[in-house]
């Protein structure tokens, strides 16, 4: 086991690696740069800034003195937000971002298993058609629509909830943590309803059925195990997809996280803030995915005998 | 007498079904799945026939109009620009429904045989395979679309292209997963023990076992492309004006949902129905596919 | 059973948010402790007053600096600063500025005469990148030290005394006292500057809110990007009883329907915009917090006047022509704007453009026809450019139906990114593009100056002997009426040989609480923070 993540790790620094190229020939191929302003910049200050940030040394010279900062732990001042270094600014905006996908992905979990266990024990019944339609409501609803709606119900008409900010006004996290979360708790509803239903209907479940062993025990002893392995693979992605999806709830909802900065660095070839928040954005999904791997090797006695075997 | 008669004719025709049409005739059977498949294929035809049959052109501009309620000559109501939204709509469709199917049938190619490839071989050739969806899962896809859009400027074969690759990934692994779990199984190992061809055991036992979650998935899938699609419009990235689709359309209405509502309520409703269906027919598929769950 | 079950989880759920009552309401506290609240548009980028060049980065520059001369919010009249007063030589070239006695920075120091000229030499530094440099250049011998010609003592600011300042200008400026209230001829703090980096380079720590030291009514406290900026009242300002509020959060939202909603919750005491859609229900409640004024910028359309067959006058005529503007700020802005016939946005207390370019579908048809495409037949599909945005969307729309109608003629449409959009409009690979221009400063100079030839703003191709002496000409004049007639002159041949397309003057909405007292709307959308106050 131990083996297994120390080779993840190291698999991870190729991959790192790539991202960053792929990522930095692909921002400086679109046109424009991030100088440029809607009133004509001089072209001779436009060359004292781009000698000041070095952008004007070779293309490969500059990535890899990019990258050798970025292996000492240093992004790189933003072009964008001259007094920020990028690390200042990732530090600034990455505990709401976390803290929002960690409660989204509480949510999520929490009422999508429930609803999906609910559902496939029940299957085609009341307690079966709600949830999943309501799931697929979920899924049919972009976050830019159900934030909004949210907003306009329980922060306006009934004037219960602060409609932005983050930590500011008691219960301004609820409201974007339910957005974020719900298309994700539609998701997981599905899938682990899914999941179940597979294995409810395996041979083994049927024999301990027949054995006359009770409904709870089945579902958590033998069925939950295998049923919600689906699920688990889809957290991987899941969690990558709530920091991704992050931006449009934290500027619905005007958090001050980390995807605002990342979707607007775009657009402001803001060159080093890209660079940087797509390495960090890549390592904690790397992260990610590599403890869904775990739990699900640790899920599954086969899977570790075999790891364990190969050593 | 006649009952006598039977027996031979009924075990005949069982014997001359095929699994498809097995799968078929229980298809047929669930209600809610054939309603989807009517409504999908009715909407498709009308989109078809859209340049034909909508009331208006969808850029012709009402200016002294403006947004109004639905009426008696605009059904659905006019936007902003006084364009009437039934035609829209229309057109609309045939833009979205393009996106889903076809980027969605990109992701299920490349997915389903990367992932099972990737899970039946094992060992390095799936830690390679593995790997490589990693790598690529590890791109934050959103600002890759930003920046391709931006770079290539957007057209729909992007749009499709770009969706396709960030869907597979999921895909890949969830088969990946699926064929993993049911390689460990009795039956399988069973089968492998008894030396039948590695051929014989994915299209007898992988296949029909992996299909299941698979339909479920795409499904699943063909919203969320619809979905990324309006996300892109959001962003003001997606299908060029005077076009609209879905979900350009309900990017605009949101904006404005407490003044013009219908701008809203319509392109959501036919989404949402248009996705309902997909969902009950992928569930009405899954049930009618699944050898094991019909016997229940 | 389940169901139920969660039906009581349901409602206990409700009960509970119920629980907590009405939320907080931000405004209410903030009145109580003169908190003012105030949406800032886009994230700023830095405090740097000679780095910046975006209006919500002038804002708070507005709080934390104090130029030689500030302006009334009222009337936008010049009035003093940290100047008390000034004099002016007869031929308008030489001014002495007389600096408080008791204007402080906010660490204590002094502020001296020599602060400004060494904060304007900082300005000129080339490897500084300072944008407005180039504003600058009506001092005497600016532009030569900004290109490294000469040294700077040879530059037209000196220190007379500690508090005395001399400034000599190359012509007799007009609008040099309001060029002072712009934020690039502010003073800044040369050691605080120097003590976290050289004082040409940027984005130093000097500006973060531990460092910073200036000499406005307010201090930065606290600077979380995409949160805030807090600014809280300096008590070295040299007029520090007379300001009233503790604290003011400027809050970035880029999102004009996130700011709307945070208003309605009572977050927000000022907007910085509204969305168009909600202007009819702001005024049809009519509660007093709509504020809406007309500004001091124009939209337009830029024709590339050098490729075919946007070269051809009688073309670019019949496109101008045929565009119908009261319909577009009627039917599709919405916004109270008003049509716009010619380039510089008028200002009714100095200057109203009087060449009108007319509105004449028959007239384009004809001259269409004269430039060889009757009835629009052979024109080729011309492409309009506009940067990502709804408004521009539905312009570039209506425009397009309205060429298409009268003309004939089919053009595409192209919603281009931002960054790519300014990429190609400088490169001149455009057809015809959307543009605006916001004037810097109440004067016609500020929007006529862009189309000389070859300045960094025209890009139109546009090129005029007669248009350039007249802008060189305005620029020596010191009669006020004299020029206004070269203004005139030239807005007539901008009309005339239409290298754009005028549409319509800008208009502002926004949202004002109605505890926020002492604030007022002017066309420069220029804020003296200093008296308001809540109650």
């Amino acid at each position: 086991m131990f083996m297994f993540i120390v080779r993840r790790v190291l698999q991870a620094i190729p991959v790192l690696f790539m991202v960053s190229l792929v990522t930095f020939i692909m921002i400086r191929s679109a046109p424009g740069g991030p100088f440029d302003e809607d009133r004509a910049v001089p072209p001779e200050v436009i060359k004292n800034l781009n000698e000041r940030y070095h952008l004007d040394d070779p293309l490969w010279k500059q990535f890899l003195d990019y990258i050798a900062n970025v292996v000492q732990g240093d992004l790189g001042p933003s072009f964008k937000y001259p007094s920020h270094t990028v690390n200042d600014l990732i530090a600034a905006g990455l505990p709401a971002t976390l803290e929002l996908s960690f409660y989204a992905l509480i949510f999520a979990l929490v009422t999508g298993l429930t609803a999906g266990i609910i559902a496939s024990l029940k299957t085609n019944s009341m307690q079966d058609y709600i949830p999943m339609s309501a799931a697929m409501v979920g899924i049919c609803m972009p976050t830019f629509v159900l934030g909004p709606i949210l907003l306009l119900v329980f922060g306006i008409w009934l004037d219960w909830l602060p409609v932005a900010g983050w930590g500011e006004i008691p219960g301004d996290k609820i409201l974007p943590s339910i957005t974020l979360g719900s298309v994700y708790a539609a998701y997981i509803a599905r899938i682990s309803r899914g999941g179940m239903l597979d294995i409810l209907s395996q041979d083994y479940i049927r024999t301990a059925r027949a054995k006359g062993l009770s409904t709870s025990r089945i579902v958590f002893v033998h069925a939950l195990r295998g049923g919600i392995t689906p699920v688990i693979s889809f957290l991987g992605p899941a969690i990558a997809g709530l920091l991704a999806g992050s931006f449009v709830v934290e500027s619905i909802f005007q958090i001050p996280g980390l995807g605002r900065f990342y979707v607007t660095a775009a657009f402001n070839r803001d060159y080093t803030m890209i660079l940087g928040c797509t390495i960090f954005f890549a390592f904690l999904i790397i992260l990610f995915n590599l403890l869904a791997d775990i739990v699900l090797v640790w899920l599954n006695p086969k899977l570790r005998q075999e790891l364990e075997a190969r050593g | 007498m006649s009952e006598v008669i039977k027996i031979p004719e009924l075990s005949q025709l069982e014997k001359g079904r095929s699994l498809t049409q097995d799968a078929l005739a229980r298809l047929r059977k669930n209600r809610m799945a054939m309603l989807g498949l009517y409504f999908l294929l009715a909407l498709i035809v009308i989109a078809l026939l859209t340049p034909w049959i909508a009331p208006y052109s969808y850029e012709e501009q009402n200016l002294e109009l403006g947004a109004s309620p639905p009426s008696a000559q605009h059904w659905l109501g006019t936007d902003i620009l006084g364009r009437d939204q039934l035609t829209r709509i229309m057109y609309g469709s045939r833009i979205s429904l393009a996106v889903g199917f076809i980027a969605t049938a990109v992701a299920l190619t490349i997915g389903v045989l990367w992932g099972a490839i990737a899970g039946f071989v094992g060992g390095r050739t799936d830690a390679v395979m593995m790997r490589i969806v990693d790598a690529l899962y590890a791109l934050p896809f959103t600002i890759f679309i930003i920046l391709l859009t931006v770079v290539f400027g957007s057209s729909l074969l992007l749009l499709f292209l770009a969706i396709g690759a960030v869907e597979w990934l999921t895909m890949a692994r969830i088969v990946r997963g699926q064929v993993l779990a049911i390689k460990r199984q009795e039956f399988v190992e069973a089968a492998i023990s008894m030396g039948l061809s590695p051929a014989r055991i994915v299209s007898r036992h992988l296949i029909p076992n992996v299909l299941g979650p698979v339909i479920v998935y795409t499904t699943l899938t063909i919203p969320s492309v619809i979905l990324l699609e309006s996300f892109l419009s959001f962003l003001g990235l997606g299908i060029q004006p005077p076009a609209s689709s879905w979900g350009s359309l309900i990017a605009s209405g949101v904006e404005v949902m407490e003044e013009y509502v219908w701008l809203l309520f319509f392109p959501g409703l036919i989404l949402t129905i248009t996705l309902f269906s997909l969902n009950f027919l992928g569930d009405g598929l899954r049930d009618a596919l699944d050898p094991r769950a019909s016997r229940d | 059973m389940h169901a139920i079950r969660w039906l009581m989880i349901c409602v206990m759920a409700a009960g509970l948010l119920s629980g907590c009552g009405k939320s907080q309401k931000l405004v209410d506290i903030g009145n109580e402790q003169q908190i003012l609240h105030i949406a800032n548009g886009d994230e700023i980028s830095d405090l740097d007053p000679q780095v910046t060049t975006g209006m919500p980065e002038s804002r708070v520059q507005a709080a934390l600096f104090e130029g030689l001369v500030a302006r009334d919010p009222k009337t936008l009249k010049v009035v003093p600063g940290v100047a008390e007063r000034w004099d002016i030589s007869e031929d308008g070239t030489k001014y002495r500025f007389y600096i408080r006695e008791n204007a402080k920075w906010s660490n204590g120091d002094d502020l001296t005469a020599n602060d400004f000229v060494q904060s304007w030499r900082r300005s000129f530094l080339p490897a500084l990148g300072n944008q407005y440099a180039t504003s600058l250049y009506v001092v005497k011998n600016g532009q030569a030290f900004h290109e490294g010609k000469i040294g700077f003592e040879d530059v037209g600011v000196k220190a007379f005394d500690k508090k005395i300042l001399d400034v000599e200008l190359i012509a007799p400026t007009p609008y040099f006292l309001q060029l002072l209230a712009h934020h690039s001829a502010f003073a800044l703090h040369i050691p605080t500057i120097e003590k976290f980096g050289a004082i040409d380079e940027r984005g130093t720590k000097w500006t973060r809110p531990e460092n910073f030291v200036g000499n406005g009514p307010f201090i930065p406290v606290e600077w979380i990007p995409t949160k805030y900026i807090a600014v809280k009242r300096n008590p070295y300002y040299w007029d520090a009883a007379n300001v009233k509020l503790n604290e003011i959060r400027f809050y970035p939202i880029p999102k004009y329907t996130v700011e709307e909603r945070m208003f309605r919750a009572g977050q927000l005491h000022i907007t910085y915009y509204l969305p168009r859609d909600k202007l009819e229900y702001y005024k049809a409640k009519n509660d007093g917090v709509l504020r809406s004024f007309q500004n001091f910028a124009t939209y337009f359309y830029r024709f590339n006047t050098t490729i075919k067959p946007l070269n051809d006058l009688r073309v670019r005529k019949a496109l101008a022509y045929s565009v119908n503007r009261h319909q577009i700020v009627e039917y599709v802005t919405k916004f109270g704007q008003k049509p716009a016939y010619a380039l510089t946005a008028p200002d009714p207390n100095s200057y109203v453009p009087e060449a009108k370019m007319p509105y004449d579908p028959d007239l384009a048809r004809k001259l269409l026809a004269e430039a060889g495409f009757p009835e629009g037949k052979g024109f080729p599909t011309l492409t309009i450019a506009f940067n990502t945005n709804d408004e521009h969307r539905n312009v570039a729309m209506a425009i397009q139906q309205m060429w298409k109608k009268e003309l004939g003629i089919e053009v595409s449409l192209e919603n281009v990114e931002w960054k790519v959009f300014l990429d190609r409009e400088r490169q001149m690979d455009y057809e015809i593009d959307r543009a605006s221009w916001v004037g810097d400063y109440l004067d016609p100079f500020t929007f006529l100056e862009m189309f000389t030839t070859g300045n960094g703003n025209n890009k139109t191709g546009f090129a005029s002997t007669e248009y350039d002496s007249l802008i060189r000409a305005s620029a020596l004049e010191a009669d006020p009426e004299q020029r206004m007639f070269y203004f005139q002159k030239a807005d007539k041949i901008l009309v005339d040989e239409v290298p754009i397309l005028p549409l319509y003057t800008y208009h502002w909405n926004r949202l004002v609480s109605k505890s926020v007292k002492n604030w007022y709307d002017n066309p420069m959308d220029y804020y003296s923070f200093k008296q308001i106050y809540l109650e």
